[in-house]
């Protein structure tokens, strides 16, 4: 077997060092602490050459971050669930600086109640900030994906910050065999980063993110920055050529999964992606013709990837890990808008909500969601929000209410 | 083919090292791994869980094993606690392995578990050749290892990598090595039934329905946060009180984080033993040395700490 076995988080750092990055400004949470401890390991030890700074809190450390960058350091940082939102404002704002940085996003569940585990509704918060977002689903595609990552950000016609998302435990502290790059084929893959708009320097006075009031010019500068986001579509196909060339590995903005002559399409993100796949597995060794569409790039939003992928199935469940109260599944809205204008549309589009809170998917209730879907498909009407919970969960969540309730009355 | 080991031990045992010693070992022997650890927050005698999974062909499986083909269980009194699952998915084909000073067939007629058993007292050899409890990580895995049928050089190549890892010197790996090896030797072999299960059926599902607030939130309305459950399986020490030697100090009972220390009226500290998780803060503070940490050991106390 090739490679070495290797945490997400581990990964992560890696892609931070063969990027070869200047500035690492840092704060420490669950399930992201790793990255950051390893990073201030290689740069205590030489291993990497950057300036590594721990900041009072996450707020801090994406100001830092951006402004660093502004100054044409190449910068990475990495957070986690409430530490994104606590540095939320400065999301904004930096997209608006055009400063290309990598900020790794382990996900984990949002408070309250509070946990560790992972879902997507920290990462997808932040989907209308500017970032352009990746999503991985396996240690290797994290490191992957952060070379890739700088590589886009830093191209002129995007110049955008990037969000590398990994999903708590399920990749952050699971480890399974990862090809390091080769340094010499990163170097040649990700050019030295000289940024023609930035330049923050002693005696050369500079600002960026100025005020404009009156919306004319507000609106011209933001339209900007959608379209330099919309640009990175073209960028990353550029950058998956390339990096296909050098290290052998290609990914697009989303993966099909045994798609070919599939009839009802699953729909995911993230390190469950690989449970679906199995799942799909299972359901084709007994007879569904089902595959699965694994959507990598959130931001921008591949829609012509999607249409295509999905055009002409009998019916399309989107598997939603995250859960927008008083409206349903996040990407399942998206998809269903992206797919509205096509002609050969799904006749059925169906909406799961599941793992939330890093709750296991089991092959039962992947099978539920096979059943559930073709008989949309039949039918040929949508069914949703539907979430996955099962009997036995619900059984035990009632035990432990029950529980509770007698410590309250006793 | 794919074998799937799931771990069980209380945080500080190393059962997250053991399944990653694991994972390299079979690794090494060139097979594709995935090894990784669930847990909450941090602490030191919370239940810990553990997942090895080896395979010839990439893995699509994450996080947590159903369906185990072995089993390991660091800690015996994790069987009985609800909340460490440690027997979710066990059946008549799945090995099971328990740290205990009791034999598979004593074990068996005690706890009638599913499964088949094994067992081996992992932490007497440990505190014997070590001195400490928290050492049995490498024998955790080196036990696996040999019920799943890994070569024993590459457990004890795994077990210097991992343990170099965590930083330790190399006398004392090489000593755990040896010590690992001849548990990897003495643990006694049961069958492993790995062939193909049947193929999971849809589940039933059951969407909760919306309940009043008082149900619906998550809170605490009781002063000890976990009133009904007792958390005394989280020890290996229990703090005891030498009376004689108290002077009512009341220091114990300011420095328990638990808040489990009560004083009677005649300034003696009270320790509510359903709730002390035995971190021996108390045994350390105490100036006249009238708390003593004692060795748990299946209801008799069998071993005094130094």
């Amino acid at each position: 077997m090739d490679g070495e076995m290797m945490t997400g988080n581990l990964a992560a750092a890696w892609g931070a060092r063969l990027a070869d990055v200047d500035y690492v400004p840092a704060f420490p949470i669950t399930p992201q602490t790793e990255i950051v401890e390893t990073l201030s390991s290689w740069c205590g030890n030489g291993t990497l050459n950057a300036r590594f700074v721990t900041l009072d809190s996450e707020h801090s450390m994406m100001t830092a971050a951006g402004a660093a960058a502004a100054t044409g350091a190449r910068v990475f940082t990495a957070t986690s669930s409430q530490g994104l939102l606590h540095a939320f404002e400065v999301l904004y704002t930096v997209a608006g600086w055009r400063v290309p940085l990598v900020l790794v996003n382990v996900s984990r569940a949002l408070a309250s109640p509070i946990t560790l585990e992972p879902d997507h509704n920290d990462v997808l918060a932040a989907r209308d900030s500017g970032f352009l977002q990746i999503h991985a689903e396996t240690c290797q595609e994290v490191v992957d994906s952060i070379l890739m990552a700088y590589r886009i950000a830093e191209d002129p016609r995007v110049c955008l910050p990037v969000m590398v998302n990994l999903d708590g435990f399920y990749l952050s502290f699971t480890r399974e065999p990862v090809i390091v790059p080769d340094p010499e084929q990163v170097q040649r893959f990700l050019p030295p980063f000289r940024p023609t708009h930035l330049g923050f320097k002693a005696s050369a006075p500079h600002a960026l993110g100025t005020a404009v009031l009156g919306g004319s010019t507000y609106s011209y500068f933001r339209h900007q920055i959608h379209l330099a986001s919309m640009n990175a579509l073209h960028v990353h196909e550029e950058a998956a050529v390339e990096f296909e060339r050098l290290c052998g590995r290609r990914y697009d903005v989303v993966e099909g999964y045994r798609l070919e002559d599939a009839e009802d399409v699953l729909v995911m993100t993230n390190a469950f992606a690989s449970k679906g796949k199995g799942a799909v597995d299972v359901a084709r060794a007994e007879g569904r013709r089902v595959g699965l569409l694994r959507l990598r790039m959130i931001r921008p939003w591949p829609a012509d990837a999607i249409r295509h992928a999905l055009q002409g199935r009998r019916a399309v469940a989107v598997l939603d890990q995250n859960l927008s109260p008083g409206q349903g599944g996040i990407l399942f809205q998206e998809i269903a808008a992206c797919l509205y204008h096509e002609a050969l549309r799904p006749q059925a589009l169906c909406s799961f909500i599941g793992g939330l809170g890093g709750k296991n998917l089991s092959d039962g209730e992947f099978q539920s969601i096979f059943e559930q879907t073709a008989e949309a498909g039949v039918r040929g009407k949508g069914i949703g929000p539907v979430l996955l919970y099962t009997e036995a969960e619900h059984r035990e969540m009632v035990q432990l209410q029950d529980i509770a309730a007698d410590v309250r009355t006793s | 083919m794919i074998r799937a080991v799931r771990f069980h031990g209380r945080g500080g045992q190393g059962a997250k090292t053991a399944s990653r010693i694991l994972g390299t070992a079979a690794f090494i022997e060139g097979f594709v791994a995935q090894d990784s650890p669930i847990y909450g927050a941090e602490r030191r005698g919370a239940p810990v869980a553990a997942f090895t999974r080896i395979a010839k062909e990439p893995i699509r499986e994450r996080g947590l094993i159903a369906c185990p083909d072995l089993v390991v269980i660091a800690d015996a009194s994790l069987i009985h606690d609800p909340a460490a699952h440690a027997l979710d998915g066990i059946d008549d084909r799945t090995a099971v392995f328990v740290n205990s000073p009791l034999t598979g067939e004593q074990f068996q007629a005690l706890a009638s578990l599913p499964g088949r058993l094994t067992t081996m007292d992992l932490t007497d050899i440990a505190l014997q050749q070590f001195g400490k409890r928290g050492a049995i990580s490498a024998l955790l895995g080196a036990v696996a290892g040999r019920l799943v049928g890994l070569r024993q050089e590459s457990i004890c190549e795994a077990i210097a990598r991992e343990l170099a890892d965590l930083g330790l010197a190399a006398s004392v790996i090489e000593r755990t090595q040896t010590v690992a090896a001849q548990c990897y030797e003495a643990v006694q072999m049961v069958a492993l039934d790995t062939s193909s299960r049947e193929p999971a059926a849809p589940v039933q599902l059951r969407a909760p329905t919306y309940e009043p607030p008082t149900r619906g939130t998550a809170r605490i309305t009781a002063g000890p946060n976990s009133a009904i459950r007792s958390m005394a399986g989280w020890r290996t020490f229990r703090p005891v009180l030498r009376p004689d030697l108290c002077n009512g100090c009341w220091l114990c009972f300011a420095y328990c984080p638990e808040g489990v220390i009560s004083m009677n009226k005649d300034d003696r500290p009270v320790i509510d033993y359903a709730h002390c998780k035995g971190c021996q803060i108390c045994v350390h503070e105490c100036p006249t040395e009238a708390l003593v940490a004692e060795r748990e050991k299946e209801g008799a106390v069998a071993w005094t700490a130094k």
